[in-house]
């Protein structure tokens, strides 16, 4: 399975243009095209902590700002702390003779051996710990009252802004829309409402008496001198934090390990990837953090054929060599495939889309485009990129009309284990042997001159039949249709030799 | 206090909170706006995942590179560090003043049409800064990374004419630590790429600020210098995040009165050495008073041209007309992670004094006070704020660039950067 994380041998083209490997990709069934996770959609599904595998819904992970409130990451190297317990012996308050023991917790790290005891922090008395009474040593509080303070000046002093604005434009709004308000029992905010404004402002009377009671910072002439003991005084890297440690805490970026927090821990987030085209979801998964499988998961290895590079003869610049590939069918129905090369694919591509446009000018009219927007969101894409691999070798392929078919993937017949290859009488000859859903091929590949040290990169368009079993919305044939689909294939054929 | 008149239900808490970015050259801010910090603050760079090495997205050269690491490092910031889709969420970007239009055009296409946010607003970092302390007329001082950025604002309007650019930032103080550091350790500490640190250019043209720094930051790697094979090997190396971190940990910005006690021939004891450790085989690397006390001093030398970042600030000063010279002076406001250095403010408020009364600028200049801000925040992040607190209000709704007019023109029309273009009391301002 290891070739499934790691493949950069044999490339598709997605339907964006960036290369990926097959096991990178997801393959639209509605669209029926490659999709790839930089042309998908992401959306965050639901908030998890990946220590405590608690699920946060939407809203109560927004309010807590994306934290956990009861698991801990050590503000010295990041991982996350552990509870530890201890006895402590109390004196009894009422009995000085008698020494109770007591269970006491306190947090640790076991990576660095940071303890909340190194910031001199209290242990609790309960294995849940709160963290209010850490919270005390924060410094900043009075900048967070002040920050609520100029919050609330900048909003009067947006609302003043729009207030003048609407002022403005009341000018020029028609009477009618004023005057609706002296009929009985529509009052002025259901008018608005009903115009599609804003709801009424506070009067800027009210604003400006409230702004003049805020009081703008005052600058000092004296600052802080530089300590004159840092001449002197050893530097003790060890107490000093670096800059991750400070970062970690932005609000307060120690500058001294002692003031150091344990920080709540930042919440992971299950995701999901929707097609950008048609709107449905390609990936999916359940909401269990701790499960790892998905409810919908379109991975274009289900679907597309797949291709490895099995042997490639020497390559050298100009001389023939022999590539053969394997093609396997992933799918639950016999697949046709045949092979185009890059350029005549481009060519048919060319002529489809200025038939499409005339077409489109001709038949549907503006009529049905405006209808269309009307009950669609325009979809958003980025244009298509030219594809970024430099093809440095030629490949033969066989005539377009020549194919070959796979039959389905056979589960039972993964456990075959005669290890019989054997080559169909009616195959071409350029099909080496046929092991159940997978065939060999062979290709002559000439690798280009001048590229002596160089990759030697093979391209050509793969054709393949695919069974689409989803009707199209408005059509009421519900049998499953078989479509041609072709896709862009990269593979890198190794090294080019000088001889 | 303030009364508030959004509890009542305006409307505004039921729309989803606009996420606020400010891309820095070196650390990329992020989180909501209306909130009083970022969710997180992170190195803006990305590992490439094939060759494990890191990569700078500022340093990219060709378009498409650079759009690619920006999409790959958003997607990060939106699905590791806010956590939620970018889709149908509004955006505020800072921007400073040298931000390049084709930057600007860029990150609008990502936004809109990558992540399909749905509207885009730009603020630039100096003017929404004043935010953060609710004062219309400050002087603002940007020590970021690669440049020191001196912009005044006069009642919420920049002066565009008096702006001033060096590359006085902490590239240039850790330049300065590679380069004494090598004067001691042996050459081949120094042997990955991974310890070039980027040379910065800012070309200073008036007239046209926005179209200034296209050329601003130039990565090159001089000759010599090795692709090392081995990733393991590198621990053994100085890197530029080492330099970093010794710049972080260990130097600090001298007083005023021991340069010059140096200058004069009879320096201080300098402060004591740290022994650093690096690599796996933990070698030692003796950081010498001598560079903990000096490195910052770089961005405070008058060599050549005369510019050191206090000369900035005095220039940005007298390049205002004589009314409002003694308000910016009285209000300025050091911004950006530099500012941060220990010392750093105690020093340039002493070099002001000193300079105004020196023949460089006793008669150009009247003014002798200095006041200093301090805004609710950590200097690294007070741009953020500003935006952050300016994006809460309305005038998200009412300014930014939609997706729909986006869509229709494919471009991002001048009004969106609110350069010139600020709330002031509630009046529209244009210049
Ligand atoms: N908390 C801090 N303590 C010390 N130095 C800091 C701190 N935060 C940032 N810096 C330094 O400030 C420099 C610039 O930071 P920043 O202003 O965020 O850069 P930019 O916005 O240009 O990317 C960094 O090189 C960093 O070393
Ligand atoms: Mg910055
Ligand atoms: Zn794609
Ligand atoms: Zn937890
Ligand atoms: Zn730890
Ligand atoms: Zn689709």
């Amino acid at each position: 399975m290891s070739y499934l994380s790691k493949s950069d041998i044999v490339k598709y083209a997605c339907t964006c243009g960036q290369l990926k490997s097959i096991t990178n990709m997801y393959f639209c069934r509605h669209c029926l095209k490659l999709r790839c996770g930089y042309c998908v959609c992401h959306e965050v599904d639901s908030h998890y902590c990946s220590n405590c595998l608690e699920i946060l819904p939407s809203a109560e992970a927004r309010l807590k700002k994306n934290r956990c409130q009861t698991c801990f990451d050590c503000p010295n190297c990041l991982n996350t702390l552990a509870v530890r317990g201890t006895t402590v012996s109390v004196r009894d308050p009422d009995d000085p003779s008698k020494v109770n023991s007591q269970k006491k917790y306190y947090h640790a790290c076991f990576f660095c051996r940071w303890t909340t005891r190194d910031a001199g922090l209290p242990d609790q008395a309960v294995q849940t710990v709160s963290a209010n009474g850490w919270t005390h040593k924060e410094t900043n509080s009075s900048n967070v009252q002040r920050v609520t303070v100029l919050l609330e000046r900048a909003r009067l002093l947006g609302t003043l802004e729009r207030h003048e604005r609407e002022q403005r434009e009341k000018k020029f709004t028609p009477r009618s829309r004023r005057t609706f308000t002296h009929l009985p029992g529509v009052t002025s905010a259901h008018v608005r409402k009903r115009a599609g404004l804003p709801p009424e402002l506070p009067a800027p009377s009210t604003i400006k008496d409230t702004l003049a009671e805020f009081q703008p910072a005052v600058a000092k002439e004296s600052v802080n001198p530089l300590p004159e003991e840092i001449f002197t005084k050893a530097v003790n890297l060890f107490e000093i934090t670096t800059m991750p440690q400070r970062l970690a805490q932005p609000e307060i970026q120690p500058v001294f390990c002692v003031d150091l927090l344990p920080a709540y821990k930042h919440l992971s987030t299950k995701r999901s990837q929707r097609c950008r085209e048609c709107e449905h979801n390609v990936s999916k998964p359940e909401l269990n953090p701790s499960s790892t499988k998905f409810k919908i998961q379109q991975a274009a290895y289900f679907h597309v054929p797949e291709v490895r590079l099995v042997t490639a003869g020497a390559l050298i610049g100009g001389k023939d060599t022999e590539v053969v590939l394997l093609f396997s069918n992933p799918s639950q129905h016999p697949t046709t495939l045949s092979f185009i090369s890059l350029r005549e694919a481009e060519e048919e591509e060319g002529n489809k889309q200025t038939e499409d446009t005339s077409d489109l000018a001709d038949q549907q009219g503006e009529a049905a485009s405006s209808l269309s927007s009307l009950t669609k969101p325009a979809v958003v894409l980025e244009e298509p990129r030219p594809i970024s691999i430099k093809v440095t070798g030629n490949v033969e392929l066989p005539s377009p009309d020549a194919e070959i078919t796979l039959p389905p993937k056979d589960d039972a017949a993964e456990y075959d284990y005669s290890g019989e290859t054997h080559k169909s009488h009616n195959d071409p000859k350029w099909v080496m042997h046929r092991r159940a859903n997978k065939a060999a091929v062979s290709f002559t590949v000439t690798p280009e001159t001048g590229f002596t040290g160089k990759r030697c990169v093979i391209g050509f368009v793969l054709r393949y039949t695919y069974i689409n079993r989803i009707p199209s919305p408005g059509s009421f044939d519900q049998k499953p249709q078989e479509v041609r689909l072709d896709t862009r294939l990269f593979v890198d054929c190794g090294k080019i030799c000088s001889k | 206090m303030l009364k508030t008149f959004y509890e009542g239900g305006m409307g505004l808490t039921t729309e989803k909170q606009a996420v606020v970015f400010d891309f820095g050259n070196e650390y990329t801010k992020v989180g909501y706006a209306g909130e009083p910090a970022p969710r997180s603050i992170l190195p803006t760079e990305l590992r490439c995942p094939e060759t494990g090495r890191i990569q700078r997205v500022f340093d990219a050269v060709t378009f498409d590179e650079k759009y690619d690491l920006l999409v790959e490092f958003i997607h990060t910031l939106y699905f590791r560090h806010l956590l939620v889709s970018p889709k149908d969420r509004r955006v505020i970007i800072v921007e400073s003043v040298l931000c390049p239009t084709t930057l600007r055009n860029m990150l609008a296409k990502i936004f809109f049409m990558h992540f399909e946010v749905s509207s885009l607003l730009f603020v630039p970092s100096h003017v929404v800064s004043l935010s953060t302390l609710g004062v219309n007329t400050a002087l603002v001082v940007d020590m970021g990374a690669t440049e020191t950025v001196v912009i005044p604002v006069f009642e919420n309007v920049a002066v565009l004419h008096a702006w001033q650019a060096q590359p006085l930032g902490s590239f240039a103080v850790k330049r300065q630590i590679t380069d004494m550091l090598k004067k001691y350790e042996s050459p081949e500490l120094f042997r990955t790429r991974d310890c070039v640190i980027p040379a910065t250019r800012v070309k200073v043209e008036k007239t046209e600020p926005q179209e200034a720094s296209e050329t601003s930051a130039e990565a090159g790697v001089p000759e010599g210098y090795e692709e090392l094979e081995e990733r393991e090997e590198d621990f053994n190396y100085i890197t530029e995040k080492h330099i970093e971190d010794i710049k972080v940990r260990t130097c600090f910005v001298t007083s005023l009165a021991r340069v010059q006690k140096a200058e004069e021939g009879n320096p201080c004891p300098p402060p004591p050495n740290v022994d650093y450790l690096i690599g796996r085989s933990s070698r030692i690397v003796n950081i010498s008073g001598e560079i903990r006390e000096n490195a910052y001093n770089v961005l405070f030398e008058q060599d050549g041209d005369h510019i050191s970042v206090p000369t900035m600030i005095l220039d940005a000063i007298s390049k205002c007309p004589v009314d409002m010279r003694k308000p910016l002076a009285e209000n300025v406001l050091l911004i950006g992670g530099t500012a941060m250095a220990t010392g750093m403010r105690a020093r340039i408020c002493e070099e002001l004094k000193s300079l105004v009364v020196s023949p460089q600028y006793c008669d150009k200049l009247k003014v002798r006070t200095f006041k200093f801000h301090t805004p609710p925040a950590k200097e690294n992040f007070a741009a953020w704020l500003g935006a952050a607190i300016y994006g809460a209000s309305d005038i998200v709704s009412t300014r930014s660039l939609s997706k729909e007019a986006y869509l229709r023109d494919h471009q991002v029309p001048d009004w969106v950067s609110l350069i010139h273009n600020v709330f002031h009391d509630g009046t529209k301002r244009s210049l």
